[in-house]
């Protein structure tokens, strides 16, 4: 960490007991980061930044007032507090939960990789270059790769307060996105896609031209299916950004909130026997790795839905000391700036033992869902319902036939997790495409398609 | 604040090896937001942000580099030399020297949200919050609150460009949740406005409140929505978002200057019916999506999009105008200085037609009435977009029926565009967010009530 805001938080530590804080805490975040994007055989964008953001919370008067910096000049100090101080006086709730004094032991992690260190533009500017060379060669149709960039990354997080308690993590990586247009006739078709790698031979050229290529080149042609209520098989790209919407309804915070449709539902059956939900900080030597989160909880393993029983909500301190029980190791906070409130670690419906081929033997006809676009405002996070613009391809006796755009998909995302059929067995958390959410694939009846 | 000497010096170093155009972007902005969950102040936050960009041109090859580390002048100068250096290994260069400032005042903020204390804030929000919540025994949770910004940016380049603008912005947001058995239902209104705290001295709270509430009370009760083909008409104000998704971000020379828009060589042909004229107009007063100059120090101008359904102009900012062989429209926007800007929308809108919005619905034997829009989203490449409809009614012989819930409009602009077969004399903006390559800004949709005459609407019945 940089000594001059190793010396800021020292001061305004000292400085925040004298202002008559009974406890503060702060959450310190940077980040640091290159990018490089080419177009035609050429660097056309180069991004290169600089940012650390600390934030400040203290428990006066009984009240815990946020404020922020972007600052780290010693005459912020005073505005720090009188901020922090000046919003505790418009809190009318109650502040129950103050700063957590630290587990006793954290699991260790190593999210950083000195292999990345080594990376230099010229080195990204020619991964890039490579990439957009062999993808445009991949087929004649490819007509352009309009984004490609290579990027690394550097982050620090720091939470520290006065109760003893000091977490500090520093991770970095390397991510590649590329997306491309393909045309034939008159008709356009795009894809895009993007991996993280934690070491530079890791990034294998030809398997992502091939990958995006092959993906392009199998949607030329799409067009609509007739308006018909009909099986789906969800893949599992698909099936991930579904479920990453609804993690919310998850959220104690959320059912405290009577915002989830599973408040007071901890106990009872919200799916079929097939299906099961984890929450996990540390996935093995996984960079998704979570080591603790923004309150300084230690990462947790906490199964949500246990064979269609639900049976934990995703709680911070405050949402725990609520219904009684202990932190999920789940509070979270978007960035330095935002507030602390309810986040998944990594947030897994578990494998089925299915493959791919196996769901499209089984459903037989129907509709291979391949993505989903729309989803911050095709759906109702509470009630469950969802519309969404979508694409793939149509499945007949089983097979995979011709490629689908222009249509819907509308069903109720509860019902959804009572009715899904065969769950595939297609999630690997170690894949360099992982999120931290996954789904496997999922073949589920009677979905709404509209199209003509 | 960095001084004229320190700014000239980043855009001489900027310009050391390689580069034919520098740019600084400092921003230093004052935010501060006020939430109340059931009346209750459940969050309020202030933050100050304050940080620099640096961008370099060679040809249309940009460089950019940002920090928030505005005290360290060598350390700014040490980013500005490594971001020539990408580009040339050359030593080149020429000392820049700065004009003399101009000032502008996008919005001129009579009350300064700053100085009203927060707790007069929380009492009109709870007023409003109690009047969505008295509206209907259906309605079970409110939410209700505040942002504003008071925003001041320098720009100045190596052509010795030098211009301050001080920007303001005030929103308000309602959310009603009606419930009934297993079901909820959300209401939302969320006006927004170009200007100070003046705009809650004048603007009628309750009303807001009351709209908000209504919409969740009507849609809790409301049947799934059809699925298929069919007639649309799409009510003025929000509805105007299907202008913005399915043409207005392919007309970005963002898309189109890289030849990746389905409009792409485009410009004096038919893109939409004849009935159909368009703007993006940054100059509207006190309006949410305004500003007098851009963030790349052009002054912003009226831009008509579509004229008598003839493309007329793209939205170019200076990369685009390097592409396209064509002036800048001064439409270059970014959220903050960890962007580096690009061609934006503002207040974008179809222009009133002749038709009384009555005769478009008596007109529509079968089809959808979708009077309150959700946002959306677009392929500029395939013209594919789809948004989301919070508030909508099947249309029968004419007559506005049955409230239906959970509807998806997509369809490709081109299709959409070609087949709006009415336009009303209603029109009304809207305020929203949009989000793109160079971040959220705030922005207006508009349109008078018009008509598409087939769209697909999906829907779960």
């Amino acid at each position: 960490m940089d000594n001059k805001i190793k010396e800021f938080v020292e001061k305004l530590f000292s400085e925040a007991g004298k202002a008559g804080f009974e406890e503060y805490e702060v959450y310190f975040g940077s980040d640091n980061s290159i990018g490089v994007s080419v177009r035609e055989g050429k660097v056309i964008q180069y991004e290169n930044s600089d940012m650390a953001a600390l934030s400040f919370r203290g428990l006066y008067q009984g009240q815990m007032g946020y404020s922020f910096t972007e600052d780290f000049s010693e005459e912020q100090i005073p505005f720090l507090l009188e901020q922090a101080k000046d919003n505790c006086k418009v809190l009318e709730l109650k502040e129950s939960v103050t700063v957590y004094e630290g587990d006793k032991e954290y699991p260790e992690y190593s999210g950083f990789s000195e292999d990345l260190t080594q990376l230099r533009y010229e080195e990204m500017a020619n991964m890039a270059l490579e990439l957009e060379k062999k993808l445009l060669a991949y087929d004649s149709r490819i007509e352009a790769v309009d984004d490609c960039c290579v990027d690394y990354g550097y982050a620090e997080i720091l939470i520290r307060n006065s109760k003893g308690m000091q977490c500090f993590a520093a991770d970095n990586g390397m991510g590649v996105y590329v997306g491309c247009r393909a045309k034939e006739n008159e008709d356009v078709q795009t894809y895009g896609k993007s991996w993280s790698f934690m070491k530079r031979s890791d990034f294998d050229v030809d398997y992502c031209a091939k990958y995006v290529g092959e993906h392009v080149i199998a949607k030329l042609g799409a067009k609509p299916v007739p308006s018909v209520k009909t099986p789906v098989v969800l893949d599992k790209v698909a099936a991930r950004a579904l479920l990453a919407s609804f993690t919310g309804s998850f959220s104690a915070e959320a059912m405290q909130k009577g915002l989830s449709r599973l408040a007071g539902k901890v106990g009872e059956r919200i799916a079929n026997e097939k299906i099961t939900i984890i929450d996990e900080g540390m996935i093995g030597n996984s960079p998704l790795c979570i080591p603790f989160d923004s309150e300084g909880v230690g990462a947790k393993r906490t199964v949500v839905v246990d064979k269609g029983i639900f049976v934990s909500p995703l709680h911070n301190r405050k949402t725990a000391l609520v219904d009684g029980v202990e932190s999920t190791g789940n509070g979270f906070r978007g960035s330095a700036k935002g507030s602390l409130g309810v986040s998944p670690t990594n947030f897994h419906l578990e494998n089925g033992t299915a493959s791919l081929e196996e769901l499209f033997s089984k459903m037989g006809n129907g509709v291979y869902i391949t993505s989903v676009a729309g989803l911050h405002a095709g759906i109702n996070g509470v009630s469950g319902d969802f519309s969404l613009m979508a694409e793939g391809f149509t499945v007949e006796n089983g097979k995979v036939g011709r490629p689908v755009n222009q249509i819907t998909i509308a069903d109720n995302f509860f019902e959804m997790l009572m009715k899904i059929d065969t769950l595939g067995n297609d999630v690997d958390y170690y894949a360099n495409d992982a999120g931290h959410v996954q789904s496997p694939c999922l073949l589920i009846p009677d979905v709404s398609v509209s199209g003509e | 604040m960095l001084s004229d000497v320190s700014i000239s010096r980043i855009l001489t170093a900027a310009l050391c090896h390689g580069g034919d155009f520098s740019e600084v972007y400092i921003e230093r902005s004052k935010s501060s937001s006020i939430s109340l969950l059931n009346g209750v102040v459940e969050g309020t936050s202030s933050n100050l942000i304050c940080g620099i960009g640096i961008r370099i041109l060679e040809g249309d090859k940009c460089v950019y580099v940002y920090s928030n580390d505005l005290q360290n002048e060598e350390k700014l100068i040490r980013m500005a030399k490594e971001a020539s250096a990408s580009l040339s290994e050359v030593p080149g260069g020429r000392t820049i020297y700065l004009k003399p400032m101009i000032n502008y005042t996008s919005q001129k903020c009579e009350i300064h949200p700053t100085s009203v204390s927060k707790a007069e804030k929380i009492l009109k929000l709870r007023k409003a919050a109690e009047t969505a919540s008295n509206y209907s025994s259906l309605i079970t949770q409110t939410s209700a609150s505040t942002a504003d910004v008071e925003k001041d940016v320098w720009i100045a380049n190596s052509d010795g460009l030098y211009v301050q603008d001080t920007r303001c912005r005030t929103r308000l947001m309602i959310q009603a949740i009606a419930s009934s058995g297993n079901n909820k239902e959300y209401g939302y209104f969320g006006p927004g406005s170009g200007e100070g705290y003046e705009f809650f001295e004048r603007y009628d709270l309750d009303a807001s409140a009351r709209e908000a509430a209504r919409i969740a009370a009507t849609m809790i009760d409301a049947k799934p929505c059809p699925s298929g083909k069919m007639p649309v008409v799409l009510g003025n104000g929000f509805g105007g978002v299907i202008f913005h998704e399915a043409c207005g971000h392919a007309l970005e020379a963002t898309a189109v200057g890289i030849k990746a828009s389905c409009f792409t060589d485009m410009e004096g042909k038919q893109i939409a019916s004849s009935i159909v004229n368009a703007f993006d107009d940054a100059r509207i007063a006190k309006e949410w999506g305004s500003y007098e100059v851009d963030d790349e120090g052009t002054p912003s101008q009226t831009t008509q999009l579509i004229k008598d359904g003839i493309l007329n102009s793209y939205l170019i900012d200076k990369i685009g105008s390097r592409r396209m062989n064509v002036a800048s429209t001064g439409c270059a926007r970014r959220e903050s200085y960890t962007y580096s800007p690009t061609s934006r929308m503002s207040n974008t809108f179809i222009a009133n037609g002749e038709t009384d919005p009555k005769d478009i619905i008596a007109d529509t034997e079968y089809g959808l009435y979708c009077a309150n829009m959700g946002g959306g989203s677009v392929d500029t490449a395939t013209g594919e977009f789809n948004f989301a409809v919070n508030e909508a009614y099947v249309i029968r012989n004419g007559k506005v029926c049955e409230p239906v819930k959970g509807a998806t409009l997509v369809g490709k602009g081109n299709d959409v565009l070609m087949n709006i077969d009415r336009v009303g004399n209603d029109l009304k903006l809207a305020q929203g967010m949009c989000g793109s390559e160079s971040g959220t800004i705030p922005v207006d949709v508009g349109q008078p009530t018009i008509r598409v005459q087939d769209i697909t609407v999906g829907g779960q019945a």
